[in-house]
This record gives structure tokens, C-alpha cells and sequence, in this order.
């Protein structure tokens, strides 16, 4: 590929590559390559200054090529395409070379070795650029229709925000009864609402918009399609439905862990978990009793099911976020039913963060007594004279060790990730290490997942209270309606092309394709494989198997790769010191 | 109608809300207060629990507000009054203050910044650091334009003679503008709790006691003196030791509250200066450690292997020693509970937030409502978080409460999308 007018800039990103690689050393090296008219290094290419520079490089230099060396491509490579575009040049004439996490940040230790690398990485990104074209992306027509799965608060919640914005929802409930767990509670903190009010009006809402279709008793069996047009299969109780959506919304929610028999006493009477003690507390009218007995003191263990040692398998190693607001909000209701209660509270942390703390201040307010204790020396549950007797070593006491008498146990039950495997393998989107369902980033993209179109809600993402898994269900229904508003979304165009000529249909591609993508068809009187552009997903499984050599990616080429190899192997000179 | 929304502040959840709302197909007009977006996230060092670093991972976000075709973007702009319509719309008076350059000319090639005489404590790196009264905010600001700080400015006229563009304009008046918008998003922010309150711990008093938002800057890739380095005599510091809760939970500066971010960032920089300073012990003194998001609890079990020590105690007082050393004296609760005294070459004091408020003043007519921690009110956190006491006016992130930034994008997509239904109600006159 003579001829070309090559860009390449060399990030610094503020220290983090440049205190490792030294990236005038970088420069200098490739600026010899030859294609190459620009070679510049920059401070944060991605700034709006450095944005600018390349540019107007791009503009008074002719460029027909960019490089830029600097974060993972899935930081950036948007952010720079998008530069190519405000030049004028097409997007697929850039290409990005990660010199941060595949170089400074893995090679602290060795400057010169990460120069070194530094500058095969960034002369293989030259050659690629090198035999780059100009590729289009695949405009897909979007559905303005969303499947949301699972109808708890989240679920019932966007599906209404999404029918004001004039979409067609259908919500399904694996359940006889929609509103999952919150249509179980009377009172929930902080505003003391009723969830089984809530779900009754979120439900009386749903009924009321002729855009939402609710399904019970229903579940998803397959999904076939892609971001915009998905194709899913629903097995109701009476039938099987099928439905066309441009976009998904998880909402499946959590389970309560369920504490082992003997732990912490469980299992015994008078030792219960926290949605059993919300029940006795919420059936009382006047009197706490527990089986007909009166409650006159009660014991909380905290962390029952969360932030468990790993090792043990299935670990739930996290903290479970909304106990520790849970089990005091319901200490103030005990201390409104009868204040002549007597509670302790046996904890690791108190974490009632934010405005939650408020919490935590009434029920101490309220008499409630606070002992923390070593997450080494877990308490006791035993009996003492035929009562329930907790014994700990209290670390706000000097260590002191109480053996205290009460009627009841509560355990502070963690949320649980559901068994939720199905789902995730019909629609392929990744559980995480806590096995929740997992975001593409937790800290700025909490609602979406690696499939583009799909998108996760409420406690299914991660353990959370009503009022924060109806904000993740509104964020969740918005990324939706963002998508699909337009009416067109784009897909990227690194997909699989056959070579006409070449192929002799064999069938081997279509084998190995994970995605369904090719087929056969006949072209000019002989048969040959075609590539559905909307569901390849430019993974390559086809290109090796094919014994005629018929198959590319799109911008990853045979004859990129091979010119990347080369320029990762050419012979460079580094002094070294 | 101008626009289908404003959006009042563009940090990261008015950058996010800007770009939900661009992305469905609405009109934004988004108006921040400071020469630049990017709220405090860009002058953070890395963010927890992944450690990616907040330039890298909030420059492209800021990127694409600037130049996404649905934004138009107005800096260093106050609102000066909202006003509600019959028809549930709104009148917003805008003031554009002055920069004093030609923003079109200016290249940012800094020779104004450079001949400036005037040196004035730079509120971008915590004071830490002076800049120039003619300056750019930081590095990797947007819009990346110089702004002269009339207030410091002596009109000596040296960066005039300098600016290769000519582009020094000191003749720019304030000017008011003004515009009708479907709805507003406030994202105002917070505030950071003023340490100098807390006098037991000394910070403004004590050379060597510094707050975390100042150990963010000497932590970030754009530090300014590339180590982190102790105030009083730019030692290496290597005892170092984290206050946490200065100015949370406490009844006494009337912040009952807890800031929700402490704790993490807190053991997030105790990460960060093990790699910095490889030989510094760090302690952490704190209350409860409130790993509560996902991925934090794993975090703190890291930072706590990677030999972080961490005492159960709230400091009650510091004492300076001669040599700029501090004496914490403190209860350490988990062994015996006794009260205990320990040295350190340094401290950073943990500040939380402060509710920023200010903006419920241009509201006439209606008034906008704060909770009882002053922070604006969402009337019903069940159903509609981000909803305010005023129809058509939207809270997004931290102006409602101290929260984490993927709590903060959580909610500011929220907020955009009840804008949505109401800039739909609009258009059907169902308002």
C-alpha cells in the first residue's frame, strides 16, 4: 500500500504511559516508517485540544489515515473515530493502539522493555492502517418495542415509562401474581409507604395504557435476532407467543438468602430471617408475639448470608447493601409498636450510608442497644434454661463477653442473586464473579450489558432497595428509549465478506459459525455461503476452516494481520541504558 | 419552545442527562456555572472499585456532550431566574459572563496564561497550586479556551501583548439571554464540607493536614508536582493517616448525615499511595466501613490484604508536633477500647458532602423544596426518584444527596427520562 498519508499520535495520557514508555523514543522510531507524515506525541489525545490537533492535521496535511497510541480501544476507539469523522475521513481509517494497558501499565518494572514494545505495538498499528478502507456500518431498522422480564417493581416501573414515550412494552412474570417481592411489604423505609399500595397503583397504572401487554406465568425460551429486532419466543401457561422487540430489559430481581439449618441457630424456634420477622412484626397489631408468646427482647445478627469469607464455594463475599437500612427501619417499628422492647443489635460495619444514617440515629434514639462484633468470633445461638441465649464478645465493651436472654433471633438476611442461568444463556449475557448479571461498566454504564440492546434493572445487577431499583428501572427504560427513539440504530461493520469468486460451498464456515450467521445461497448459478451482516459478530471462527480461503473480516483483513505481524516483528534498535 | 430541556450544571450527571435526553432525539440546552465541564469526577485521580482513572474514563463522556448535535452547550453561564409557563413549560433569564477572549480565536497555546503576572490560589487543584488571573481551567478542560479572572486581573495588559491571536477582549460585557424550555434538570452538585470546621483536627492551622480532595490532586495524572510530597517541608511523607468521617456523621457541624463516598475513596487512595510509595504505612480511623456497592466489599478486603491498617476509632483531636509531625488521639475501640495517641507525617481529613443549594433561588414563583438534610427534595423516592416539589423540574445526582458516580448515572438517566414523558406531555398539551 504506497502512497498513503499516515497520522500517528502518541498519548502520554497525563503519565500514565509516559512514565513507562518513553514516547519521544516512540515517536522518533515510527516517524521513519514509511506512509507515515505526521508523528507527533500528546499530552491526553482524547482532550479537546488533542482532539482538535488531529484534526487540523487531518485537514492541512491530507491525511488518509490515523493512529493513535494510547488507551484500550474500549475507552476510545468512539471517541477517535468520531475525530476521523470531524476531519472528513472515514471512521474505519482509524485505528487504535493500546500502549496503556497492553504496555506501560503491564511493564512498570521496565521502561526500556516497554519502550521497545511500545514501538512494535504502534509500527503494527501503522501497517494495519496502512491496508485500512473505508467501511460503512450496518444501519439496522429498530423496533419501538421492549420485552422487559420480570414484573416486581422494576419491572412494572419502566414498563410505564416506556408506554408514555409511545412504545409497545411486553412485560412478562414468571409468577401467578406480578409485583415480586415488594408486594409482600406493608411499610418501606424511608418514606414508609406501602409496597403492596405501590404495586396496586403501579398495576392500575399499567392496566390503564393499551401499549402494555402483561403476561403471567410466563417465561422466555428462546431469542434469536439482534439489537433492534430481537425474535423471542414466550411459553405461557396456555401457549407459546411469539414477539418482536427492538430491546430488553432484565428485571428478574433477588432471592432472600435462606440462612442453613443450625446457622446461627436456625431452624430452632424462635430464630427467624428478616422477611419472616417483617411478617410477625407486620401482623401485630398492638403486641409483638412470636407463636403466642410475647416479645419482650429481640437479638439482630447482622451479615447473615454477606460479606462471607471466600474460599467456601459460592461465597456470598459482598455486602449485601440495603440489610443494615432494612433491619433498623424495622427496630423503629417495633419501638413504635411497644417501646418497652428491648433490642440489640449485633453488627460487623453499620452501614446506613447517605441520608440512610438518619436511621441509624432513630433507632439508637429509641433505645436501640449496638454490639459489634469480630467478624473471627461470629455470636452464638444457644439455649440457656429453655430460652434462646446469644453469646458475643462485644468489641464496643473492652471485649467484654454478654450472654444475652431473648425471645426472638433475627437474622439479617442478605439478597441473594437468583438462579438466573436460563436467562442469561437464552440472551448470553454475563454473570459477574457475585453472580449477579453483570454491566459493560460499573462505574458509568450500570444498566447496560456487553449485548448491544440489552439491559439490566433493579436487584438483578446488584442488591438494592425499592426506591434505588425503580431508579435503575428508569435509567434502564431510558438507555432503552434512547436506543430505539431514533428508529435506526448502527451496527459495527468488522463483520465476515465471502469472496464469490473463490468459494465452492462446503459447508465448513456455516459449521463453525457460533452465531447462525451464514447460509447458502445461489449466485449466478452456483452456490456459495452468505453472510447475515446483522448477526456476525466478526468473531472469525470461519475464516481458518475455510480450505479455499474465501473468508475476511472486514478491518481485520488477512492482509492487515499479516502486515501487523510484521510490524510487530520488525527489527528495531533501542539503546538501552 | 428553544429547548426541550435545560440542564443546570454539567458535571457527570448533567453530562449524562444531557446525553440521554440528545440521544432520544431532545433538544438540550446544557449551562454550567465554571469556565469547563466535567464537575469534580475529572479532577479526580482514579475511581473505585475498578481504579479506572477519572480523566480517561470522564474526558470521552465530556467529549461527546461538546459535540453531540442535540447539545448546545453554554460555560461560565448563570441561571439567573426560572419561571414556570401555563402550559408547562418554562422561562429561563440566563447571564453569559464574559471570558474577556474571542472564544473562536483562542488556540489555548497558553502565552496569555504564561506572561500573566498575577498569581491567584488555583481552586482546580484544591489550592495546592497557584494559577494565573488569565488561565486555562486544567489540562484537559472543554471547552478548552482561556478565561481571564476579572476579579484578580490588574489590567496590566501583558497577556494582550502576547496572545498571537489577538484574541484579548476587554471590552466583553456580561450579556443576558434568554430562552423558553420544555423542562429543567438540576445537577448542581455538592459541596465539600469546609475541614477548617472541625477545629479539633486542625486543617488550615496544621500545615500537614490536608483533606482527601487534595490528596485526589496529588494523586491524579495531572499532579502538580508528580510524587505526592507533604506541605510543611515537601517531604515524602511516610506515615501517612486517613480521618475519616471529618464532618459526616457529625452533629456538631450539623451534618448528621453520611457522605456515602468516604470510606471508599479513602481506601481507594490507600491503594493508590502503596503504589506511589511503596515504603508509607497508611492507617485509616474510622467508624464503619461502609463498602456497600458492588464490587466495594471486595475492595476493602483487597486494601485491607494489601496491608492497609485500619483502626476502629474516631480521632478526637490532632496536635502538631515541632518537626510538622501529628499526634492523633484516638479510641482504639477494637483492642480494649482504650484511648490511644499515635504519630503520622501527614493527615488527610475524609470531608464529606455538603448540600449545594443555592440554585432554588432563581426558582420565582414556585418554590423548590430541600429535605431535612437541605439537600432538594424528591417528593416521592418510591415511585419517581428525581422528581421535585415543582412540576417539570428534575434532580439528577449529588444536588439531592451524596451518592457515588454510579449511583450518579443511575439517577441523572432517571431524571432525563421523566424529562422525556414531560417534554411528550407537552407536545400532546396534556400539561
Amino acid at each position: 500500500m504506497k502512497g498513503r498519508r499516515i497520522g500517528v499520535y502518541i498519548c502520554h495520557c497525563g503519565g500514565n504511559i509516559s512514565d513507562h514508555v518513553d514516547v519521544e523514543k516512540v515517536k522518533e522510531a515510527v516517524s521513519k516508517e514509511e506512509g507515515v507524515v505526521v508523528a507527533k506525541t500528546t499530552m491526553f489525545a482524547c482532550s479537546d485540544s488533542g482532539q482538535q490537533e488531529i484534526i487540523d492535521d487531518i485537514n492541512e496535511q491530507n491525511l488518509d489515515g490515523i493512529v493513535v497510541a494510547s488507551c484500550s480501544p474500549k475507552l476510545h476507539l468512539y471517541t477517535f473515530r468520531g475525530v476521523a469523522a470531524r476531519g472528513g475521513l472515514n471512521p474505519y481509517q482509524y485505528i487504535q493502539v493500546n500502549l496503556r494497558e497492553q504496555d506501560s501499565w503491564a511493564h512498570t518494572d521496565d521502561p526500556e522493555g516497554a519502550t521497545e514494545k511500545g514501538i512494535r505495538l504502534v509500527l503494527a498499528g501503522v501497517k494495519k492502517a496502512k491496508f485500512s478502507t473505508s467501511l460503512e456500518p450496518i444501519m439496522i431498522n429498530t423496533k419501538k418495542s421492549v420485552l422487559i422480564i420480570g414484573a416486581g417493581i422494576a419491572g412494572l416501573r419502566s414498563a410505564i415509562f416506556l408506554a408514555d414515550l409511545g412504545m409497545d412494552v411486553f412485560l412478562i412474570e414468571k409468577e401467578v401474581e406480578p409485583g415480586g417481592w415488594v408486594r409482600k411489604f406493608k411499610k418501606l423505609y424511608p418514606q414508609e409507604k406501602s409496597g403492596e399500595e405501590i404495586i396496586k397503583e403501579l398495576l392500575e397504572e399499567v392496566g390503564k395504557r393499551k401499549n402494555i401487554d402483561l403476561f403471567t406465568e410466563a417465561e422466555l425460551v428462546e431469542q434469536t435476532g439482534y439489537v433492534g429486532d430481537f425474535n423471542l419466543k414466550i411459553r405461557t401457561k396456555q401457549d407459546e407467543i411469539s414477539l418482536n422487540v427492538g430491546a430488553i430489559i432484565v428485571a428478574t430481581g433477588f432471592d432472600m438468602y435462606k440462612p442453613q439449618d443450625g446457622e446461627y441457630g436456625y431452624g430452632a424456634e424462635g430464630v427467624v430471617d428478616l422477611p419472616q420477622f417483617k411478617q410477625i412484626v407486620e401482623a401485630s397489631d398492638g403486641r409483638l408475639t412470636y407463636n403466642g408468646k410475647e416479645v419482650k427482647n429481640i437479638a439482630y445478627i447482622y451479615c447473615v448470608g454477606a460479606r462471607q469469607k471466600p474460599g467456601v464455594e459460592n461465597a456470598n463475599v459482598y455486602c449485601s447493601r440495603y440489610c443494615c437500612n432494612a433491619a433498623l427501619h424495622i427496630s423503629t417499628l417495633v419501638s413504635e409498636l411497644d417501646p418497652s422492647i428491648t433490642q440489640f443489635h449485633l453488627y460487623r460495619d453499620i452501614r446506613t450510608y447517605g441520608k440512610y444514617e438518619l436511621l441509624y440515629e432513630e433507632a439508637a434514639k429509641k433505645g436501640a442497644v449496638f454490639v459489634r462484633f469480630n467478624e473471627d468470633e461470629p455470636p452464638e445461638v444457644g439455649k440457656s434454661n429453655g430460652n434462646l441465649q446469644v453469646r458475643v464478645k462485644d468489641l464496643l465493651m473492652a471485649g467484654k463477653e454478654l450472654q444475652i436472654e431473648v425471645d426472638l433471633v433475627v437474622l439479617v438476611t442478605a439478597m441473594v442473586p437468583k438462579q438466573t442461568e436460563a436467562i442469561a444463556n437464552i440472551l448470553k449475557i454475563p454473570i459477574g464473579r457475585d453472580r449477579f448479571f453483570n454491566e459493560i461498566h460499573p462505574k458509568l454504564r450500570p444498566v447496560e450489558t456487553v449485548i448491544n440492546g440489552i439491559f439490566i434493572a433493579g436487584a438483578c445487577q446488584f442488591p438494592r432497595n425499592s426506591s434505588e431499583a425503580v431508579a435503575s428501572s428508569l435509567a434502564a427504560a431510558s438507555k432503552s428509549a434512547a436506543l430505539l427513539l431514533k428508529g435506526y440504530t448502527e451496527l459495527e461493520p468488522s463483520v465476515a465478506t465471502v469472496n464469490s469468486a473463490r468459494c465452492k460451498w462446503c459447508g465448513l464456515c456455516e459449521e463453525a459459525c457460533p452465531y447462525s450467521a451464514i447460509d447458502k445461497v445461489e449466485s449466478e448459478g452456483r452456490v456459495i455461503a452468505t453472510v447475515n451482516r446483522a448477526l456476525c459478530k466478526g468473531c472469525g471462527a470461519c475464516v481458518p476452516v475455510c480450505p479455499q480461503d474465501a473468508i475476511d473480516i472486514e478491518w481485520y483483513t488477512d492482509s492487515q494481520v499479516r502486515a501487523m505481524i510484521e510490524g510487530l516483528a520488525k527489527e528495531i534498535e533501542v539503546a538501552r541504558t | 419552545m428553544d429547548y426541550d430541556v435545560l440542564v443546570v450544571g454539567a458535571g457527570i450527571a448533567g453530562e449524562e442527562a444531557s446525553l440521554s435526553l440528545g440521544q432520544m432525539g431532545y433538544k438540550v440546552l446544557l449551562v454550567e456555572k465554571g469556565p469547563s465541564i466535567g464537575g469534580k469526577m475529572v479532577l479526580l485521580s482514579k475511581t473505585f472499585p475498578t481504579l479506572d482513572c477519572a480523566s480517561c474514563i470522564s474526558t470521552p463522556k465530556m467529549a461527546e456532550t461538546y459535540h453531540h448535535p442535540n447539545i448546545t452547550l453554554m460555560t461560565y453561564a448563570e441561571v439567573k431566574e426560572i419561571t414556570r409557563k401555563g402550559d408547562g413549560s418554562f422561562k429561563a433569564r440566563l447571564l453569559q459572563k464574559p471570558r474577556y477572549i474571542n472564544e473562536a480565536a483562542c488556540t489555548a497555546c497558553q502565552q496569555c496564561e504564561m506572561s500573566c503576572p498575577v498569581m491567584v490560589t488555583d481552586e482546580f487543584n484544591f489550592g495546592l497550586t497557584v494559577r494565573k488571573a488569565a488561565y486555562i481551567p486544567f489540562s484537559t478542560a472543554i471547552p478548552n479556551k482561556a478565561v481571564i479572572d476579572v476579579d484578580n486581573c490588574i489590567l496590566c495588559g501583558a497577556c494582550e501583548k502576547v496572545c498571537p491571536a489577538g484574541c484579548i477582549d476587554f471590552t466583553q460585557m456580561p450579556q443576558e439571554v434568554e430562552f423558553t424550555v420544555g423542562s429543567v434538570i438540576v445537577s448542581t452538585g455538592f459541596e465539600l464540607c469546609d475541614a477548617e470546621k472541625k477545629p479539633a483536627y486542625g486543617y488550615g492551622r496544621y500545615k500537614n493536614v490536608i483533606t482527601a480532595m487534595q490528596m485526589e490532586r496529588l494523586l491524579a495524572p495531572t499532579r502538580p508536582y508528580n510524587t505526592v510530597l507533604r506541605p510543611s517541608d515537601g517531604r515524602v511523607p511516610d506515615n501517612i493517616a486517613y480521618v475519616l468521617c471529618a464532618g459526616s456523621r457529625d452533629n456538631t457541624v450539623e451534618n448528621p448525615i453520611c457522605s456515602r463516598v468516604c470510606c471508599m475513596y479513602s481506601l481507594k487512595q490507600a491503594q493508590l499511595l502503596m503504589g506511589v510509595l511503596p515504603l508509607a504505612d497508611i492507617t485509616i480511623y474510622y467508624m464503619d466501613i461502609r463498602a456497600f456497592g458492588k464490587g466495594y466489599e471486595e475492595f476493602y478486603q483487597q486494601t485491607k490484604a494489601m496491608g492497609t491498617n485500619l483502626v476502629k476509632g474516631r480521632v478526637g483531636k490532632i496536635d502538631e508536633k515541632e518537626n510538622g509531625n501529628l499526634i492523633l488521639h484516638y479510641e482504639d475501640i477494637d483492642n480494649g477500647a482504650v484511648k490511644r495517641q499515635a504519630e503520622h507525617d501527614l493527615v488527610v481529613l475524609a470531608v464529606g458532602f455538603l448540600p449545594n443549594n443555592e440554585i432554588t433561588k432563581v426558582f420565582k414563583e414556585d418554590r423548590l423544596l430541600l429535605d431535612d438534610s437541605h439537600y432538594i427534595k424528591e417528593i416521592d423516592e418510591d415511585m419517581h426518584p428525581g422528581k421535585t416539589s415543582i412540576d417539570g423540574v428534575f434532580v439528577a445526582g449529588t444536588s439531592s444527596g451524596p451518592m457515588d458516580i454510579p449511583d450518579t448515572i443511575i439517577h441523572a438517566a432517571t431524571a432525563a427520562g421523566h424529562a422525556a414523558v414531560h417534554a411528550e406531555n407537552i407536545k400532546k398539551g396534556s400539561r
